[in-house]
């Protein structure tokens, strides 16, 4: 039998742990919502992002609200300039999925390299020490980086449900999502949209990358494998339900967190593509749980057309 | 001049795994970017069966044929109902799955690899030796691919590939066509691994990544999709021209990063400025 207490520490580091994973996973959903994109250039962003707050706090010896801001400044310009000068260009082009699937997977390789070029291999995190104050809470052990990611994430998520729900630039998001065309009937600016959407998941990946970065250390090819995670748990989520996709990612962070009582850590991995495997063979359009449940009236049946000649 | 034809042997293995990827992708239009693992598991069945039996390279090189068209057989079956990014995804799963298994079983040497792989072709001219072998057999595969898909058979998969429901509904096994040409490009790729284990005599799970397979994925539509020659010049152009940068005798340390910038680089360049591919024409449903 198990320790209950055992049980909610890893329920409780789970979740922790699952903070940056929703990050990212709300990121790359988003802009798989808005602009259909399997942005994959995601993972040079999140590359960018930690280097730049690495180089400014620790050999640039800024302030750390400086850094991060440094981050958030140069992250966004980098998106809207792959947003503006690339992605916009093929899709000018009406270029096949493949074609923007192997753009962004080589940009991201392009940032590793350029990475490693500067920074090298040597894991490196934010700053010098992951260690955090712990306290004691019935039994369960929580640091100050456990609050910090989760209420960093609470915080952007209900931002982002805002946004959406009650901004005119939310609104108008959704409505490119659903229909990009009948939107511009309307007058809405499906780049418009692109961008904000691009930029929101710009600022999402850095808040992810700055709690990745000041727990565990990061190379220039760590980017690669989180957006892997990001993308199972949107698959698993259901391609256009952000707010699923972020649950799937915790989901997929208590699965990871629990199986440690029955595998050895080593195959956490192997879970998951198992579970990505699984996934899209039986649910390839989402767990249905999660499936928004929309009433539809009766359709009239057609009426029975004449045969021709009879 | 070891060096140019190591060089010249790695082309001939990329020319044949982009010119049996293109099978796959280029004439039928599945879009599995896997390919990297059939490459491994030719690879490591070759090595484990010459490190641990000692039989002729031969019957191990065609074990590992045998072992990535098996593999390639039960991904087809099992994931060919879905398809588009789906199945882009759902065979990255399968890769990045497989990859990890052969990562942490002990003896598949785990991260560290496999380094005692017998030699063939020993002595000094061992390299060009090898090297018209290779070329050898990568020409085979492209005239095996060109015969197959000029003759009735290639027109039934291109035409699978423009237009399922059409095709099917002239009678065609959709099915059937998915699983030979998904073997036959696999088994091809496990080829391409049992030379490369032999030549090289060290394989690791490393070299068979994402990277791999953006690597490949690549080769293919920068070349041209469904041609004959693009693949075999985008092999040609991607492998030839980062390998340049080595003559400047930099440090070790900088080659690496430096052939991978060159080769996103041109890869982003040829993205934007060739559209269609090197020798590529726009292709219905393939549009660039």
């Amino acid at each position: 039998m198990i320790d209950p207490v055992i049980l909610l520490q890893i329920l409780w580091t789970g979740i922790a742990m699952s903070s940056y994973f929703v990050l990212f996973t709300v990121a790359f959903a988003l802009t798989l919502k808005v602009e259909k994109l399997w942005n994959f250039a995601q993972a040079g962003l999140m590359g960018i992002a930690f280097y730049t707050m690495f180089w400014t706090l620790n050999a640039g010896h800024w302030p750390v609200w400086a850094g991060i801001a440094a981050a958030v400044v140069v992250t966004c310009a980098v998106t809207v300039g792959v947003e503006v000068w690339a992605v916009d260009v093929l899709r000018r082009r009406h270029s096949s999925g493949l074609i923007f699937f192997i753009f962004t997977l080589i940009f991201s390789q392009f940032v590793s390299f350029l990475l490693t070029l500067l920074f090298g291999t040597e894991p490196e995190t934010i700053f010098p020490s992951v260690m955090s104050p712990v306290r004691i809470i019935a039994g369960i052990a929580v640091t100050d980086w456990d609050l910090q990611a989760v209420g960093l994430t609470l915080g952007l998520l209900i931002a982002l449900y805002l946004l959406i729900r009650f901004t005119r630039d939310g609104q108008f998001m959704v409505a490119v999502a659903d229909n990009e065309k009948l939107a511009g009937i309307y007058g809405i600016s499906a780049m418009r949209a692109y961008l904000l959407s691009g930029v929101i998941a710009a600022l999402l990946i850095v808040a992810g990358i700055w709690l990745y970065g000041t727990r565990a250390g990061v190379t220039p090819d760590v980017p690669i494998g989180l957006i892997l995670t990001a993308v199972i748990a949107t698959l698993i989520g259901g391609l256009g339900r952000v707010f699923s996709a972020a649950l799937a990612a915790v989901g997929l962070a208590l699965l990871q967190s629990f199986s440690i009582l029955f595998i050895a850590s080593k195959w956490q991995t192997l879970l998951l593509y198992c579970v990505l495997f699984v996934a899209l063979l039986v649910f390839p359009r989402g767990i249905p749980v999660w499936r928004r449940r929309v009433r539809t009236p009766p359709v009239p049946a057609p009426p029975v057309a004449a045969q021709a000649g009879g | 001049m070891d060096y140019l034809a190591s060089t010249g042997v790695l082309i001939g293995i990329y020319v044949i795994l982009a010119t049996s990827y293109n099978l796959i992708i280029g004439y039928g239009g599945l879009n599995t970017i896997a390919h990297p693992i059939f490459f491994a598991l030719g690879a490591y069945a070759a090595a484990l069966l010459a490190i641990g039996t000692g039989l002729p390279a031969v019957l191990c090189i065609a074990a590992g044929v045998g072992v990535a068209a098996a593999a390639s057989a039960a991904l087809a079956v099992t994931t060919l109902r879905i398809s588009g990014d789906y199945l882009l995804i759902a065979s990255l799963g399968f890769q990045l799955g497989l990859l990890q298994l052969v990562n942490n079983l002990d003896f598949t040497g785990g991260p560290a690899g496999l380094s005692n792989i017998p030699m063939t072709l020993g002595g000094p001219g061992r390299g060009w030796w090898y090297l018209l072998m290779t070329v050898a057999i990568a020409v085979l595969v492209i005239w095996l691919v060109h015969r197959a898909m000029a003759g009735p058979f290639g027109r039934a998969v291109r035409a699978m590939r423009d237009d399922e429901v059409a095709c099917a509904a002239l009678g065609r096994g959709l099915f059937t066509m998915k699983v030979v040409i998904f073997a036959f490009g696999c088994g091809a790729a496990g080829l391409a691994g049992g030379l490369y284990a032999y030549y090289f005599q060290y394989i690791s799970p490393e070299q068979f990544n994402v990277a791999q397979s953006a690597t490949i994925l690549t080769m293919v539509v920068l070349g041209g999709l469904g041609t004959v020659w693009g693949p075999v010049i985008g092999a040609f152009v991607l492998v030839a021209l980062p390998q340049a940068i080595t003559f400047l005798q930099l440090p070790s340390s900088l080659v690496g990063p430096l052939q991978g910038l060159i080769f996103t680089t041109l890869v982003i360049v040829f993205l934007f400025l060739r559209p269609h591919g090197l020798v590529g024409t726009r292709m219905a449903g393939a549009e660039h």
